[in-house]
Formats: structure tokens, C-alpha cells, sequence
């Protein structure tokens, strides 16, 4: 520590960081929602301080040692505290600067992107409403607090996948993805009922610490893990909840870019980094992280191998991505999975916004028809994408390069050498699905070439929008490139604080010439399926009608879903209940009414005042009592 | 309890608007209803303000019943004119007092029969004060039969959708539950053997033994669990929701309905503790099957307000959920959901009522586009739908977490359950956000004007006091503290914290 740290500052500069998005959500939705652009400046200024606030923080505290937190109580019962703050170390302080720059770099390029949309304020609204929810998650020093701006999170990514709501499929896929997170988000509120029963206590540092988990019992500590690995799961899109993130592509691509790739979908990766050590006293709840992310991992890169949408691809890149972090964190593997959660935030974010590009330009999502179209002719956002394409494959020297070898070298530490082939044979679908859409882009086979027209391009403003796009891509493609570089400080950066845990792997000089060769031969069997001249761009799937209707119906898992919502609640216990108020409790009740009045009716002639009914009665009284007196 | 007697009887003041108002509307001939509306708003603004200035001025520190006011009656009886407020009437009466004015801002179209209408409304809310701050158990039988005959008339007379069955169904319901109310208060008031309705006096430990505990607590809580829309004694609920005018549905699922979980509160647990904990499983068991039925049938429902009904049976459980669970935590929530929930059904219903008047129909199916069409309407639709799906900083978060909370430690199979109700009542509300304010614009509603500045004042109110005890729900969990923790035999001083 070279200067004294003004506890004061720190707090304004991190309050600052979380809550002027809001203020910036609060002031368009209250009073500047009719002005499109003075609502755009606002939410940049606020995401551009924010980010200056998060730079600062990271630079004046990167060589503190021990973590800042400062709470407040936010609601208090004789029972327990709700506290709200902040937690400043080396993982929070990094995912801070990587939400709040991607937040801005989305922001400005959709400046571009969004031009002339009727909702343009509404949009840089919820944007601003993501990006605090986001930063306090990130922030959060306890998990109730992570709970609570994870809900926010998955608000607005609610929000903003159904931000054309006019359309249904928009509309549909926000339900469904706010739905399936929540099915994850109850195992994870359990978790936390739990702990907060069993501990009295939710801050996450103590979590970490191993006189907590000592004092947990191993069944109730794997329980409790499990359970919040279930909202892990429903956030970052893993088996069995994935089938929520393709759909979630219906949102304008520069929400993908940011809720849906970079940060949203990364915050359950961030949570199981959080509490790294917490789930690390659990064998068992590792043993299942490293089971589901493979999984994840494997299946999407399936379904990524016969998706001809171009978002759609890059969706089921992320599922498989964020698959394969999990897996480092399962296997023990911090800095590995934290730094590839960091440069894949980089170089898909840089994905999305070149997709955007064209997407923008040619009106369509069919990677086919937008290579047809002159997709090669933009050189600025191919080239970027190119670079990012090769980042994710893991070439060198780009950014995923050097995470994923990172991470290979974690995996092939760990006594089971399934998990190293599983995560081998990710590599290699990687490079080639990647770089099936490189080809298909760069050399598209003559066809009709479609008309532009159906693209959002306006042309007044159109040079400025492809301005203010190109320069983010641009940018983002710098740091695809030098990110990998830095590889060595930001690994001992995030490592600080667990150095026990931290142990890298071990040095296998192999491994890295088998994971090159893989990527290599994944990137050749697409430049022989897709790129060569006499290519006939089908891949080896596609010649499987079995394999290929597979993949392309994810595996089946969304059917199974809608036959199960269908099926057992709409038709099943929904029906069951609706009906059993009408046709049970209500006819009853009706019957019990209707009955009363009845019985009513048969004895009123009774009290009617006709005297020949009471001579009637009269006379059968008496006879009555006379047969009784007789006999 | 600590009786702290009023300098100024704040309570009768509110009373007294409300006769104020009836009177004055009574008075005003019937051909100038713009008038009326203007003393009505006059009238029920004052006791929001009164209401708003009681909730301030209670001193938390204190605790204990505070503002009282005691006048004896009918001495040879025991009866008095007694009322007093404390932690969980505070928040009862500032409900009331929010849900009155903006009731009555909301029917500001109203053209049939305004005056009568009003003057019933004022009647209804009348009673409803009187019964949250009264403590002479004879004054809170009177004042819930008050509160019940207005509601028939206002139903059957300004209603729609087969009016008079839902009227004449939720009074046979009520009145059902009245039956079982007055036997058990005038059980309790025989056996105590001390000839008073004094809540405070017949409150004392060891005045009743267990079993007349456990009885008069059964019935009790049968009485005024109708009220509640405790399962099965639901199905009043919905139907009378939908078929109730706008400002009557806000009162009715807006306050009403906390009535009776008062009720269960006010006089079930008071009196008979012992009761309440030997009947805890039963409600906690009716409870969880109301939020899980609630929701699960809701989800089939095509007519918004049974949609907001339904949704309602559900929330309510939470409250009683809560309220079985015989803890702090669980009274907090319980009373705080009382709030939170009456304030965002009257959100649902006074948007609904917006709707409805435009475009004619509150049928799902035929609705479409709203968010297109009239954006600021379906923005307050939406709120409220967020709301009540718990989403957090927003006010229902803080109730339903307290309530989870106290209840997965007591009964953890019942927490469970509730928890994972939550997904069920976020499937059913996004799905009526989507059929109704997403999709294209509907042709036929594409001339419809949206809501002007003035009219969704109401509305405005409503979301403002969602999001402010959304962001600080200390506001209302530190006033429940004071009653909750007294209650449960702690020191109002006595918060452990848990963290350094």
C-alpha cells in the first residue's frame, strides 16, 4: 500500500458506481422519456461515470491485500439483518470494470444500432436499470443482497428480451426466460433460507471462511451448495435450464451482447467464483459442477454445429462457454474459470456487436444469406469478427487462447481424466462450429442475393451509426487481442486472497501442442466442409438426418418442457384447481343455497294465510292425535 | 399493554371525516355530482392525511397502544368507546386511508348515482377505520357488520358481471363468518367472567383456560379466515371481486380482505394464544394450499379482475402463512403483506377499472397491444404485476421474505412448498402481462386514449408507495416491531443483531 486509502472516497466512488444507472433509469422513465436522445446522453453519462468510478476503485485498491466491505442496515428485525453494501476484492473488483465497460461500449454502439426505434428511450431505460442491478449483484457482500439485484438482473433481462413486445416470440421467449431463471432462483433462495438458519449469518466472506464450513455439516454443506448451484444453473443457462438462452436471442442484439453473452449469463459464474471456497469444502457439489458444465458444454456445442442463425450460434456458444468455466471452477480451477469468464466477456460481447453489424445492414439473422449478401465487403466488423471467431476457438495469440490453456491444464490435473477428453473434445467443436460461420460468411456459394431493404439502415443517420458501432467493435478487438497477454498479472491479481486454494496446475507441455492441434483440425474440417472452393457447405452432422434433428430440436429438451407445462400444469393441476372451485366447491355451495330456499318454499305454504290449508292442517293434526290417543 | 392516552383524539378525527363526508354528500342534492366527488376526494384526503400523520407521529420508542381514547357507554354491559392504535393497526389505517382517497379518485368517471354511491363508499370506509382502531371487542363486531351491508348494495347496484350473485354471495359469506365471530366474543366475554368488551383487560395471560382458548380461537379464525379468503372459503373472493365496481373492488380486496386477517390478529391471537399456537399447523396447511391453489387457478382464469382474484387467495396465504407460524418474523410479514398487498390490488383494480372503461371488455382474449395503445395504463398494470410477483424493491419483496423465512424454520415442508409457489404466480402474471399488454395493437382498440396526468393520480400514488416501502421497508417493519415483539413476550428494545 503506497498511500493512505480515504475510506470516504472508496464508498462514494462504489455507491457511485452502483447507483447512478439508476438515477439515470429513475430521471428517463420520470421525466426525459419523451426525448430520445437527451435520454441516450443520460444513460451514457451515468454508465461513463460509473465505469470511471469502477477504473478508479480497481486502480487505487489493486495491491490491498485484505477485502474492503462497508454495509448499512437496509431492514432489520428482532431476528435478523438485511444489510446493504459493498465488498471491494480482486474478484468483485474485476467484474465491476468488465460489466461497467461492456455496459458503456453497448451503450454507445447502440446509439447506432437502436437509431429511430419508437422505445429508444424506454431501451437506454432498462439498459440503466441492468447495469445497477448488475453492479450491486457484482458488489454484493452478502448473498441476500446477491439475491436481491439477481432478481433485478433477470428483471430486466426480462425486460429487454421482450423489448418488441409486439412481437409474440419476443414477448414469449422474455416469459420463458424470466420463468425458467425463477425455477433456479427458488433452489437458490433455499439455499439461502437455509444457511440463514443454520448460520444466522449470509456475508460471504464468512461463507468463505473455513471455520464456517467446518462448523456446517458435510451433508448440510452439500445440500446448501447444491441448491444454490440450482440458481447458478437457471442464470447461466446450464442443463437443464438452457433451453431459455437461445430464445432470449429474440432481444435487439445489443442486449444479447451485453445481458445475454458478457455479464447476465456470467453472473451465476461470478457466484460460483464468490463462493469458490465455500463450494470448494464440498467435493460432491464440485463433483456436480464439473457434471453439469460438461454437459452444458457439450450439448450446446452440438446444437451450435447445425444452427444457421447467426445469433442463434453465438447463444449456444455461450451456454457451452459458460459450461466450460464451470467445469474449471468444479475442478478446482479459480483463476482458470475467472479469467476466461473475463476474456470471453470481452471477445463475445465483440460476437454479438459484429453479428449486430450485419444484422443491422442486411435485415436477416441467416448467416447463409448474409454471407450471399457482401458480408466480406465490410472489412471493420469481418475483420472483427474474425479476430473474435479466433479468440473463442482458442488461437493464438488471441484472448481465449490463453483462458482455455489455462484451463486445460486445471482439467488435466484432476484425477479423472474424463473430465480433461470431455473438455478437449469441447475445443475441437468449438474451433469447428466457429469457424463453420467464418466460412459460410467469408465464402458464400452464389445465390440470390436478397434485398437489403428489410435492414434497419436509415440513411441520415447512418453514418454516424455505423460510426458509433465500428468504433466499439474496434476497440473490443484490441482487447480480443492484448487481453491474453496479460494473463500472468490478472491471474495473481484474482488469486490474492485464495492463495491455498490457488494451487495452478501443473505444467504439461503436451497438452498445450494436443489442444493447438484440435483447435487446428476443428478449424481445417470446417475449411473443408465450408471454406474450400468446391466446399458444399454441409456439414459431416448434416449427412446424419439423425443426429441432425437432434441438435437442431435441442435435443428435445424444449419439447419435453412444453409437453410438461401443457400436459401437468395448464391441463394438469391448473385445470384440476379452476374446476374444483367451480364444479365442487361453488356448485356445493350453490346446491346448499338453492336447497334452503327449497326447503324454504315446501313449508311456506304453512305461514301463507289461506285458512283452508290451516282447517286442513287442523284436521290432520287432530286426526293424528286421535288415531294415537285411540291406540 | 402500555395504554399512552391521545392529547387529541386523532382517531375519532378520522371517524369523523368519514361521518363528515356522509353527511355532506347526504346534503348535497344529487343533481350536482361534480360536488360531490370533490367533497368525497376532500373528505377521504383528509383522513389519508390524518391516517399518514398518526403513522409519523406514533412514537416507536414507546410502543404500546397509543392515541387512546376510552369513553364508557353502556357501563351495566361493560361496552366502551374505546380506540387506541399500535404496530399493527398503524399500518392498517394508513392502508385504509391510502386506498379510500385513491378509491375515490379512481371512480372519478362515475355517472350513476354518484351521490349514493359515495355516500355508501364513505359508510363502508367508516366502518373499516372503526374496526382497525378499535379495541372494545362489542365497537368491532358493529363495525365489521358495518362494513359488510354498504358492499352488498355497492356491488348489486354499480357492479357488473352477474352482480347479484356475487353480492349476495359475499354477503351470505360474510354474514356466515359473522355467525361464528359474535358467539365466540360473547363466549370469551362470558367466561372471563369480568362483564366487559374490553380488549386490553380480556387480553391478560391466563384469563382463559387452553380449551375455551382453542375453542374461541377456532372460531375466531373460521369467522374472520371467510373474510381472510382462507382455503376453501375462497370462492367468494374472485367472484366478488369481478363483480364489484372499480373503487369498491380496490376497498374490497384492498382492505377488506385484511380485515379478517386483523381479525384472526387482533382478536384470535390477542385473546387466545394459547389457541393460535395449538391451530398453528391447521393454518399454516390451509394457508400453503391457498398459494399454491390460489395461483395454480389462476392460471386458467380469462377475466383480468378474476385473474387479480385468484391472485389475491394466493397472496393472502402468505399473510397467513405468516401468521401461523407463531414468530416475529412471521407477524412482521404477515402485517406487512397486509399492506403490501392492499396497496397493489388496488394498483391491479384501479388500472383494471381504467381499462375497462375504455376499451369495454376485461376479458384476456379480447384485450392485446395495451402497451401500445394506452403505455401509461399498461405501465401501471405491469407494476403491479411485478409486484405481486415478488420482485424485489418493490413492497410485496420485504413481506413475502419475512414471511419465508420465519416460516421454512417452523414449518419447513409448508416453506417449501410456498417458495416454490413462486414460480407458479410468475408463469401466471407474466403470461396475463403478455396476452394483454404485449402483441400487436388490437384494431378495433387503436383509437383508445391513454391515460391522462390527472387521471392516473390515483395510480401514481399507489406505485409511490410501493416503491418507497420497496426501498426502505424499514419505514414499515420497525412499526410492526414494536406490536410483533411485545406480542411474542420480547422487549420492544430486544433486536439481536446477528452480524458485527
Amino acid at each position: 500500500m503506497t498511500q493512505l486509502i480515504q475510506p470516504q472516497i472508496v464508498w462514494t466512488a462504489a455507491m457511485s458506481a452502483m447507483f447512478l444507472p439508476l438515477i439515470a433509469f429513475g430521471l428517463i422513465l420520470l421525466i426525459t422519456h419523451r426525448w430520445a436522445r437527451v435520454s441516450a446522453a443520460l444513460a451514457i453519462v451515468a454508465a461513463g461515470a460509473s465505469l470511471a468510478c469502477s477504473v478508479y476503485l480497481l486502480a487505487t485498491l489493486h495491491d490491498v491485500q485484505i477485502p474492503l466491505r462497508s454495509t448499512q442496515t437496509w431492514m432489520m428485525t428482532s431476528d435478523f439483518r438485511i444489510t446493504f453494501g459493498y465488498l471491494l476484492d480482486p474478484l468483485s473488483l474485476l467484474m465491476l470494470v468488465i460489466v461497467a465497460a461492456i455496459s458503456l461500449l453497448v451503450q454507445v454502439y447502440s446509439l447506432g444500432y437502436m437509431t429511430g426505434d419508437p422505445g429508444f428511450a424506454r431501451y437506454y431505460a432498462f439498459l440503466s436499470l441492468f447495469a445497477w442491478a448488475m453492479l450491486s449483484l457484482t458488489l454484493a457482500p452478502n448473498l441476500l443482497q446477491l439475491y436481491i439485484f439477481w432478481e433485478l438482473v433477470g428483471l430486466s433481462s426480462y425486460l429487454l428480451i421482450g423489448f418488441w413486445y409486439e412481437k409474440f416470440s419476443a414477448s414469449e421467449a422474455g416469459k420463458k426466460a424470466f420463468v425458467m431463471t425463477r425455477l433456479g432462483d427458488v433452489a437458490f433462495f433455499l439455499g439461502i433460507l437455509l444457511l440463514l438458519m443454520n448460520l444466522g449469518n449470509l456475508d460471504i466472506l464468512r461463507l468463505n471462511a473455513p471455520e464456517t464450513t467446518d462448523r456446517l455439516s458435510p451433508g448440510l454443506l452439500t445440500t446448501a451448495a447444491l441448491l444454490i448451484f440450482g440458481g447458478i444453473v437457471g442464470k447461466s443457462a446450464q442443463f437443464p435450464l438452457l433451453t431459455w438462452l437461445p430464445d432470449a436471442m429474440e432481444g435487439p442484439t445489443p442486449v444479447s451482447a451485453l445481458l445475454h453473452s458478457a455479464t447476465m449469463v456470467a453472473a451465476g459464474v461470478f457466484l460460483l467464483a464468490r463462493l469458490f471456497p465455500f463450494f470448494n469444502a464440498s467435493p460432491t457439489a464440485m463433483s456436480v459442477c464439473l457434471a453439469i458444465g460438461a454437459i452444458s458444454m457439450l450439448m450446446a456445442a452440438t446444437m451450435a454445429m447445425v444452427a444457421d442463425d447467426i445469433k442463434q450460434v453465438w447463444a449456444y456458444s455461450t451456454i457451452s462457454q459458460l459450461g466450460l468455466m464451470i467445469m474449471a471452477l468444479g475442478a478446482g480451477g479459480y483463476a482458470a474459470g475467472v479469467f476466461h469468464l473475463t476474456t470471453h466477456a470481452g471477445f463475445k460481447a465483440l460476437l454479438f456487436l459484429c453479428a449486430g453489424i450485419f444484422i443491422h445492414a442486411f435485415g436477416t439473422n441467416d448467416m447463409f444469406t448474409i454471407g450471399q449478401a457482401g458480408a466480406r465487403k465490410r472489412r471493420i466488423p469481418m475483420i472483427c469478427l474474425i479476430v473474435a471467431a479466433a479468440a473463442l476457438a482458442g488461437v493464438p495469440p488471441f484472448s481465449g487462447f490463453f483462458s482455455k490453456e489455462l484451463i486445460m491444464a486445471r482439467l488435466a490435473d484432476h484425477p479423472n481424466p474424463l473430465w480433461l477428453i470431455v473438455g478437449l473434445l469441447g475445443v475441437w467443436l468449438t474451433a469447428y462450429y466457429t469457424f463453420r460461420l467464418i466460412f459460410v460468411m467469408l465464402r458464400p456459394r452464389p445465390g440470390v442475393i436478397p434485398q437489403t431493404a428489410e435492414g434497419h439502415a436509415h440513411h441520415g443517420a447512418h453514418r454516424f451509426a455505423e460510426g458509433a458501432m465500428n468504433v466499439v467493435v474496434l476497440l473490443l478487438a484490441v482487447v480480443a487481442i492484448v487481453l491474453g497477454w496479460f494473463e500472468k498479472p490478472i491471474s495473481a491479481f484474482i488469486v490474492a486472497p485464495h492463495s491455498a486454494l490457488a494451487a495452478t496446475g501443473g505444467h504439461h507441455a503436451w497438452l498445450l501442442w494436443v489442444t493447438l492441434a484440435l483447435a487446428a483440425s476443428g478449424v481445417a474440417l470446417a475449411w473443408l466442409e465450408f471454406g474450400r472452393r468446391t466446399a458444399t457447405q454441409k456439414g459431416f452432422v448434416e449427412k446424419m438426418p439423425a443426429l441432425q434433428t437432434l441438435f437442431a430440436n435441442r435435443w428435445y429438451l424444449d419439447r419435453l418442457y412444453r409437453r410438461l407445462l401443457d400436459d401437468g400444469i395448464y391441463r394438469g393441476l391448473s385445470r384440476l384447481c379452476a374446476k374444483n372451485d367451480q364444479k365442487v366447491i361453488d356448485a356445493g355451495l350453490d346446491e346448499l343455497a338453492g336447497g334452503t330456499v327449497a326447503s324454504g318454499r315446501m313449508i311456506h305454504g304453512l305461514h301463507a294465510g289461506m285458512i283452508q290449508y290451516k282447517l286442513l292442517t287442523i284436521s290432520i293434526a287432530l286426526g293424528l292425535l286421535g288415531i294415537y290417543l285411540l291406540f | 399493554m402500555a395504554l399512552f392516552y391521545a392529547e387529541f383524539p386523532f382517531l375519532t378525527a378520522i371517524l369523523l371525516c368519514c361521518g363528515a363526508g356522509l353527511l355532506t354528500i347526504m346534503l348535497i342534492p344529487s343533481n350536482h355530482p361534480q360536488l360531490i366527488k370533490w367533497v368525497s376526494a376532500v373528505g377521504s384526503g383528509l383522513t389519508l392525511v390524518l391516517s399518514v400523520y398518526v403513522f409519523i407521529a406514533y412514537d416507536q420508542g414507546l410502543g404500546g397502544l397509543q392515541f387512546v381514547e376510552r369513553y364508557p357507554w353502556i357501563e351495566s354491559l361493560g361496552i366502551q368507546y374505546f380506540n387506541g392504535v399500535d404496530g399493527f393497526s398503524l399500518p392498517m389505517l394508513l392502508l385504509t386511508g391510502i386506498v379510500f382517497f385513491t378509491g375515490v379518485l379512481s371512480m372519478w368517471q362515475l355517472e350513476l348515482r354518484v351521490k349514493e354511491y359515495f355516500a355508501l363508499y364513505f359508510l363502508l370506509v367508516a366502518g373499516v377505520f372503526g374496526l382497525f382502531m378499535g379495541l372494545d371487542l362489542f365497537f368491532i363486531f358493529v363495525w365489521y357488520d358495518v362494513s359488510l351491508f354498504p358492499m352488498y348494495l355497492l356491488i348489486a347496484v354499480w357492479g357488473s358481471t352477474r352482480k347479484e350473485y356475487g353480492a349476495m354471495k359475499l354477503t351470505l359469506y360474510l354474514l356466515a363468518g359473522s355467525a361464528l365471530i359474535l358467539p365466540a366474543i360473547l363466549y370469551l366475554v362470558a367466561v372471563s367472567g369480568l362483564n366487559t368488551f374490553d380488549l386490553v383487560t380480556l387480553t391478560r395471560p391466563g384469563l382463559f383456560t387452553p380449551f375455551q382458548q382453542k375453542l374461541a380461537f377456532l372460531l375466531l379464525y373460521l369467522g374472520f379466515g371467510i373474510l381472510a379468503g382462507v382455503w376453501p372459503f375462497h370462492t367468494w373472493s374472485p367472484v366478488g371481486h369481478v363483480a364489484a365496481p372499480t373503487g369498491v373492488s380496490m376497498v374490497h380486496a384492498g382492505v377488506l380482505m385484511k380485515i379478517g386477517s386483523f381479525g384472526v390478529l387482533r382478536l384470535g391471537i390477542f385473546l387466545c394464544p394459547e389457541g393460535w399456537r395449538y391451530w398453528a399447523p391447521l393454518m399454516a396447511t390451509l394457508a400453503v394450499i391457498g398459494i399454491v391453489y390460489g395461483a395454480l387457478a389462476g392460471l386458467r382464469q380469462t377475466d383480468l379482475k378474476y385473474v387479480v382474484g385468484y391472485s389475491s387467495v394466493s397472496h393472502m396465504g402468505i399473510v397467513g402463512l405468516g401468521l401461523a407460524t407463531v414468530s416475529v418474523d412471521g407477524l412482521n410479514g404477515a402485517v406487512f403483506q397486509m399492506f403490501a398487498h392492499g396497496v397493489m390490488t388496488a394498483l391491479f383494480f384501479s388500472s383494471i377499472g381504467y381499462i375497462y372503461e375504455r376499451t369495454h371488455t376485461k376479458m384476456i382474449p379480447e384485450l392485446g397491444g395495451l402497451s401500445r395503445i394506452m403505455p401509461r395504463a399498461a405501465t401501471f398494470f405491469i407494476i403491479a404485476a411485478l409486484t405481486s410477483i415478488g420482485v424485489p424493491c418493490l413492497a410485496s419483496f420485504w413481506a413475502e421474505l419475512m414471511v419465508f423465512i420465519a416460516a421454512i424454520r417452523v414449518f419447513p415442508v409448508h416453506g417449501v412448498l410456498a417458495v416454490s409457489a413462486l414460480v407458479i404466480s410468475a408463469l401466471f402474471m407474466l403470461r396475463v402481462i403478455q396476452k394483454t399488454c404485449y402483441g400487436p395493437r388490437n384494431a378495433t382498440m387503436a383509437h383508445l386514449p391513454d391515460v391522462s396526468f390527472s387521471m392516473s393520480l390515483p395510480r401514481v400514488i399507489l406505485v409511490m408507495v410501493i416503491v418507497l416501502f420497496g426501498f426502505f421497508p424499514g419505514l414499515m417493519v420497525d412499526m410492526i416491531q414494536t406490536a410483533s415483539v411485545p406480542l411474542l413476550g420480547g422487549s420492544a428494545h430486544d433486536v439481536a443483531a446477528v452480524y458485527p
